[in-house]
């Protein structure tokens, strides 16, 4: 049999197929710790616990389970992938913004995040003048922060995390 | 023709400017994600405090009105649903966004939704006494079939694989059984202090739409052209009302089913919207087109949400049961006013509550010409470059986070769920099953317990039978059958196509 040349359209549907597995294993796995946590106080019965706190739950887990195997079967003809080197940069300020919240407060935080985000996410084209593009996106960033602090605390009285500053 | 008599009170200054007002704050904080119609309705709550019965009543019911046609704006532009009710306009309303027609988009949305609203209030106005009678015969079984017919219809419909549109359904189901067992008590799934209070239903709105998106606008920002930051649409205003009027099926589908699911309480304007939308689909010449940017698709949806809001209250001023959850904060604006809602209110408050349903209507007018203005003025968002809209939202979305109940535990909760769903859209699954899962499972799960409760005292070990008998039941598990097989079938054919 030959198996020294695979057309690029059966290498996509194998990629594809392969996707599918990773799904399907994922889907699993979960519904497996999901069983073993919903059926757990019927397995292991407890005198104070009323084995029927997790019946719902025990239904839902079921269904995942079942439909998990359904969906080794299934044909795979929509996964995309994933673009990680233009995403990572903003997942990891998107992190940095929700840890760093906690401490310098939301309006700093998210005027950073914002000014942050904004030049990391530059096209080629738009660094002609980078000091002038930094001060400009600094000014519509301290702007956008002021308009969110003028509707939110100041009109709505909604206080987001204040931190060490406000 | 009693409600004509009161229709005087709503024609003075101040009334006017409440609707006015009233509605165009509405439609703002209804386009902002995590405010949603709920919120906002109990954020101008203390505003009523000083003002008379019917004058709070009417500003409360303008913002109501106004928010749920708001969310729309959101849900078209950018994406992200302003709340659950505007689930099914942003499948369309975003890709004809996308496609530069985000000022059609709003046109039909508020056109839509003026249509829906004012058959809602009809409704309202007309039917009150029998509809009220009607809904009394939802018990537990009926609304847990409810609940899981949501879920099957919008596994079906949203989803190009119907396995993946239930397998998202159920894990928001399991999303939402995090937390305290609603009959019982008991913690269930908490395995971090952050999710002792389970995982509320904005925080997933916001997590599962508003994270994804400011993934994607990341990861694609060097690569795709965004489409929208020119809007093309060339068809003027008249265009716009020739076109939703001219789509009589889609329109009816929404009005009619948006009432019939605005009685029943607790139901809610997203099982509106998605409902009609995927009846609407049925039934429509363009079913293919459906998902792609299919304006009819807004018609169904916008109807449904709008319609939704006049018969959500007829449970709620007859049997003192709200239809929805902001028919439930109405209730506590009633409450402050010393009006007690059930069969005498229209003997003992008949001036305030008649003047409160007029002004319904106007509302709705009110919400329209406010509509169509802004959505003149609001394309603009789509000239934002994608990398100012990603970082505006993200900020945005924590906010309205935040804003809920005031914890950084539902922040973290967001963006984890939001990153989850980013990388499951990948493998094709749909962000909005799961949603519906966390809005519906509450419901199914209580009315579960409650109704196996009950079958037990009935039928003993058989408890099964008394979700499996009844008229309503067997033809909601009849429902809920048919849209399954009907997606399998659906899938497959296309897949051949």
């Amino acid at each position: 049999m030959f198996t020294g040349f695979i057309p690029i359209v059966n290498q996509e549907k194998i990629k594809m197929r392969k996707h599918l597995k990773i799904s399907t294993l994922i889907v699993l796995a979960l519904a497996a710790v999901l069983l073993v946590i919903s059926f757990d106080e019927v397995l292991n019965p407890k005198p104070w616990v009323e084995n029927e706190d997790y019946l719902f739950p025990r239904f839902i887990a079921s269904g995942i389970a079942v439909l998990g195997v359904l969906l080794f079967f299934e044909q795979s003809d929509n996964e995309k992938s994933t673009n990680y080197k233009d995403l990572l940069p903003g997942l990891a300020l998107i992190i940095v913004y929700i840890l760093t919240m906690k401490y310098i407060g939301f309006y700093l935080s998210s005027m950073i995040l914002f000014f942050a985000g904004v030049m990391t996410y530059r096209k080629p084209e738009e660094s002609n003048d980078f000091w002038r593009v930094c001060i400009v996106r600094l000014g519509i960033a301290a702007l956008f922060t002021i308009t969110l602090y003028g509707l939110f605390t100041e009109m709505l009285h909604v206080h987001p995390p204040g931190g060490m500053f406000f | 023709m009693e409600f004509l008599d009161y229709f005087v009170n709503v024609f003075t200054a101040y009334h006017i400017a409440l609707l006015v007002g009233g509605t165009f704050v509405g439609i703002i904080l209804g386009a902002l994600p995590g405010l949603s119609p709920t919120m906002s309705v109990a954020l101008l709550i203390p505003f009523t405090f000083h003002m008379e019965p019917e004058s709070g009543l009417i500003l409360l019911g303008a913002m109501y009105t106004a928010t749920v046609a708001g969310g729309a704006i959101s849900a078209i532009l950018v994406n992200v649903p302003g709340a659950p009710a505007n689930i099914a306009t942003a499948m369309d309303g975003h890709k004809m966004a996308k496609q530069g027609k985000s000022k059609e988009a709003l046109h039909y949305c508020f056109i839509s939704s003026f249509v829906g609203g004012i058959f809602g209030v009809v409704i309202l106005i007309f039917f009150t006494p029998p509809l009220a009678e009607l809904s009394l015969k939802f018990g537990t079984t009926e609304l847990f079939w409810i609940a899981i017919l949501g879920i099957t219809i919008i596994a079906t419909i949203d989803s190009k694989s119907v396995v993946k549109g239930l397998i998202s359904g159920l894990f928001g189901l399991m999303l939402a059984t995090i937390g305290d067992n609603p009959v019982l008590g008991v913690e269930r799934f908490v395995f971090t202090e952050h999710l002792t209070g389970g995982v509320n239903i904005v925080v997933g709105l916001i997590g599962l739409f508003a994270m994804p998106q400011v993934l994607h606008l990341m990861e694609n920002y060097y690569n795709e052209k965004n489409t929208a930051l020119k809007p093309t649409g060339s068809s003027t205003l008249m265009n716009s009302f020739g076109y939703v009027f001219s789509r009589v099926k889609a329109l009816s589908i929404g009005s009619v089913i948006g009432s019939v699911i605005g009685i029943i309480p607790g139901a809610g304007g997203q099982i509106a919207g998605l409902v009609s939308y995927d009846q609407a689909k049925k039934v429509s010449d363009n079913r293919h087109n459906y998902g792609k940017g299919e304006p009819e698709g807004i018609v169904a949806a916008e109807s449904a949400n709008n319609s939704m809001v006049g018969p959500s209250l007829i449970p709620l001023l007859t049997l003192s049961i709200p239809g929805s959850p902001t028919a439930a904060v109405l209730l506590g604006g009633l409450l402050i006013h010393g009006i007690f809602p059930g069969h005498e209110i229209f003997e003992t408050n008949k001036e305030v509550i008649w003047t409160f349903i007029d002004s319904l209507i106007l509302a709705q007018v009110f919400m329209l010409i406010i509509g169509l203005f802004l959505s003149k003025h609001s394309a603009w968002i789509m000239r934002v470059p994608d990398n100012f809209m990603a970082v505006g939202i993200m900020v945005l979305a924590v906010f309205g986070t935040y804003s809920i109940g005031n914890s950084y535990s539902d922040v973290l909760i967001m963006v984890c769920l939001g990153t989850i769903m980013f990388f499951a859209s990948k493998a094709g699954f749909s962000a909005v099953p799961v949603v519906l899962g966390i809005i519906l499972g509450p419901i199914a799960e209580n009315n579960f317990l409650l109704g196996k409760l009950i079958g037990g005292a009935r039928f003993g070990d058989n408890w099964i039978l008394y979700f499996t008998t009844g008229t309503i039941n067997i033809t909601l598990i009849a429902i809920c059958i048919i849209s399954v097989v009907y997606g399998v079938y659906s899938n497959r054919k296309s897949r051949k196509n």
